[in-house]
């Protein structure tokens, strides 16, 4: 039946800006991973 | 009077010559497309004569099936080329990419015409498919009206875009001027409407909550439908032109390889970054929902597999693809784009959809008759039309014999 | 304060509690009339099928043969030819009886699915549906948490079938065929606010006998119907994961986005345009030709 006791909705926000963090150091060496292919041709 | 008369008798003749099939009856693609179609018919007319329970496996736990799943909701997202490259082109002034504008939008076009056409097959009481349009009963708390009424007018829309070589095709030199002039207007509105009407097949599924795995369903669905319109269109243009530049070689001219090879490159980069965003999207989602306890079973692995065998893989072929400019791996990497695409719909759609329910919807054959003839007529059509109108040509370049000096003169 | 008075009390508190959800979406027109409901006790059914009879009956559908058909055997949803049935559970408690059909929701999502208005949520509470609006496109199927709506799909002119809570007798106030027919008053037709004392009160008067819980009271938003158990819901078939939020919150951003999207988007769109057009541009509208 409906239980009254303490719920954290924010439990994973910690984990959710540690993986915003991976994404954006990732963003970047993409970027540069896909731009070296560009300055291989010219 | 004669002279109106003599031009009647021409333009008579003209539409005549063009209703001729061009090149040979005996292909492969025909030999297997021209039954499909025959059967796909037949199978249709029983279809409206004895109801959907007579070529359908439907029930009243699954009531939507293939013909809701692949045909609309995945149809609608391989088409999503057409909104992607306009807004490249028309509004972001990417030239590259050109040489591929026209095959798109008709690609586009056609789609919508033929997948979420045959959204009415699967209407129950087709009849009152005007219903929501005429305003006598205007649904609009509900997101399938806001998609019928999207579908229509992007469909006018690409219409539109394209009417520009349809003027070219019957030299209609004050049209084309006009048509030209709206084109900008039709790729803005179709832009905005594609938005919505790709997010808007997921929201679809928002209220089906307690009947979708919860690994695919999220209140997130919409922007996912969003983001991977943009791949999906994406691989789909990538497909769809490596295949029409060996059907219809000899109509583009001579550089057309290299150029569409640039292009293919220029895409694969697009499709990286827009899978690089959707694969992070889905992680920030799976630790949202704190689904890590799902990741078991059956349905753990299916998840896995879509998530990590037919995004993230694509996505790093497209990135090394780009990166090295090797084209094969690139359109590799579209087709299991393509797959991962279709998995995901299919899987919100179809087969998480229930997935606890004893009895699973497996779709009958007749509905995969039905589904392919849909598919097949639409090749018919593009091909009738690439034959005869300006679209890998050159724009203009080379009407139709009896017209040429006409085009000539309009460029 | 007295017993009679203290249910009145926590029947305000939880009628004030929904009126607060029902803010958060425009609230209720002033001066509606409240919606009428069915309180369905599961302790006092028999299984006798008297209301599947007379649902039949009443709306000329299939009247089912209780006598032979065995039909208490089988595990049985609501379907295209019958819009009410009695499930047999064997519980904890011994043998249960339970009647299904539509649950009536206060926000029903077969409503805000409907793209031709052919679901009508009526200010009277009964969810019906309108034949010559309906195109028969499932969605309302597809989005019902109870799976209530039915199709013929052996039909070359189907329609969807649902309970409708007797329309033609509830819009003048009368009982829906089923409650009339029950011989234990089982079930019994009121207004919900009269619906959720009576239920409260019979669990504060008997609190060994029923589960401490009234089914509907804020599932999905709160239904028409409401069932009382004397096992966990569980036991007898009811989905305890569909949640207390009403079905269309859930496409109201969604919905709500629309506007913005379009508002937004078209002049953004035109703007990048004039921003990446070069300045001696003496063509039209198209660029690169
Ligand atoms: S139970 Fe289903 S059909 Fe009945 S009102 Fe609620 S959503 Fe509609
Ligand atoms: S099947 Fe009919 S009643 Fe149900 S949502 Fe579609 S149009 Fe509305």
């Amino acid at each position: 039946m409906e239980t009254y006791s303490y719920v954290n909705i924010f439990e994973t926000k910690g984990l959710e800006y540690i993986l915003l963090i991976c994404f954006m150091v990732m963003m970047v060496l993409l970027f540069r991973y896909m731009r070296a292919g560009m300055r291989d041709k010219s | 009077m004669a002279r109106v008369a003599d031009e009647r008798q021409s333009l008579f003749s003209f539409f005549k010559d063009q209703l001729r099939p061009r090149g040979k009856l005996i292909t492969p693609f025909n030999v297997i497309s021209i039954p499909v179609i025959i059967a796909g018919v037949i199978i249709l007319f029983f279809r409206f004569t004895q109801g959907l329970g007579a070529t359908t496996n439907l029930s009243q736990q699954n009531p939507w099936g293939i013909w809701i799943g692949f045909d609309v909701v995945t149809g609608v997202a391989f088409a999503g080329g057409a909104y992607v490259l306009t807004f490249a082109v028309y509004v972001m002034r990417m030239d590259k990419f050109h040489p591929i504008i026209r095959a798109t939008v008709l690609n586009g076009f056609l789609a919508y015409v033929f997948y979420a056409g045959a959204l009415v097959f699967d209407l129950g009481r087709p009849w009152h498919v005007i219903n929501p349009v005429i305003g006598n009963a205007f649904g609009y708390n509900s997101v399938l009206f806001l998609v019928a009424w999207h579908f229509m007018l992007y469909m006018t829309a690409e219409f539109v875009e394209f009417s520009p070589v349809i003027t070219e095709w019957l030299g209609l030199k004050k049209a084309r001027r006009v048509a030209n002039s709206l084109t900008l207007a039709a790729v803005i509105l179709g832009i905005s409407l594609s938005t919505l009407h790709q997010s808007g097949l997921g929201a679809l599924f928002l209220m089906a909550k307690p009947k979708i795995h919860p690994l695919w369903y999220s209140e997130f669905i919409p922007i996912f439908f969003f983001v991977s319109s943009i791949f999906a269109g994406i691989s789909m243009v990538i497909f769809e032109s490596t295949i029409s530049h060996r059907v219809f070689k000899m109509q583009m001219g001579p550089g057309s390889h290299e150029r569409l090879n640039e292009i293919i490159i220029g895409l694969a980069r697009g499709a990286t970054i827009a899978m690089f965003v959707y694969y992070f999207f889905k992680a920030l989602i799976f630790i949202h929902d704190d689904q890590w306890a799902l990741i078991k079973g059956f349905w753990g692995a299916w998840y896995l597999t879509e998530v990590l065998g037919f995004v993230l893989v694509p996505m790093v072929l497209f990135a090394y693809g780009s990166r090295h400019k090797a084209v094969g791996i690139i359109k590799i990497a579209a087709v299991l784009t393509l797959i991962g695409v279709l998995l995901n719909r299919l899987n919100i759609s179809v087969i998480a959809f229930n997935w606890n329910v004893a009895d699973k919807y497996i779709p009958h054959w007749m509905e995969i008759v039905v589904t392919l003839t849909v598919v097949f007529s639409e090749i018919w059509i593009f091909r009738w039309i690439v034959n005869r109108m300006p679209v890998m040509r050159e724009p203009g370049a080379l009407g139709s014999p009896n017209r040429k000096r006409e085009l000539q003169s309009l460029n | 304060m007295n017993r009679r008075n203290f249910f009145r009390l926590s029947g305000m508190a939880s009628i004030a509690l929904m009126a607060k959800t029902a803010e958060a979406s425009h609230g209720p027109r002033p001066g509606a009339p409240e919606f009428w409901g069915v309180l369905v006790d599961t302790t006092r059914c028999i299984g006798c099928r008297s209301c599947e009879v007379a649902c039949g009956e009443e709306n000329g559908m299939f009247v089912p043969d209780v006598e032979n058909d065995g039909a208490l055997e089988t595990l049985r949803t609501t379907d295209e030819t019958q819009w009410t049935v009695v499930n047999h559970f064997e519980t904890s408690k011994g043998d249960v009886f339970v009647k299904r059909q539509c649950m009536h929701c206060w926000q029903p999502a077969c409503t805000a699915a409907c793209l031709t208005k052919a679901m009508e949520k009526t200010e009277l509470g009964p969810v019906i549906w309108h034949e010559n609006r309906c195109m028969g496109c499932r969605f309302c199927m597809v989005s019902c948490p109870f799976d209530v709506p039915k199709f013929e799909y052996d039909s070359w002119n189907p329609k969807i079938q649902k309970c409708i809570m007797c329309w033609h007798r509830t819009s003048v106030g009368d009982k829906p065929a089923c409650v009339e027919s029950c011989p234990t008053d089982a079930l019994i037709f009121g207004h919900k606010r009269d619906l959720m004392e009576i239920a409260r009160m019979r669990i504060y008067n008997h609190p060994e006998k029923y589960v401490h819980k009234i089914y509907g009271e804020h599932e999905v938003g709160g239904t028409g119907w409401l069932y009382l158990s004397a096992v966990p819901f569980e036991e007898i078939g009811f989905r305890m994961d569909l949640g207390t939020t009403p079905y269309p919150e859930y496409t109201k951003d969604f919905l709500y986005g629309v506007p913005l999207v379009l508002l937004g988007f078209p002049a953004l769109l035109a703007g990048m345009n004039l921003m990446t057009r070069p300045e001696n541009d003496e063509e039209s509208g198209v660029h690169g030709e």
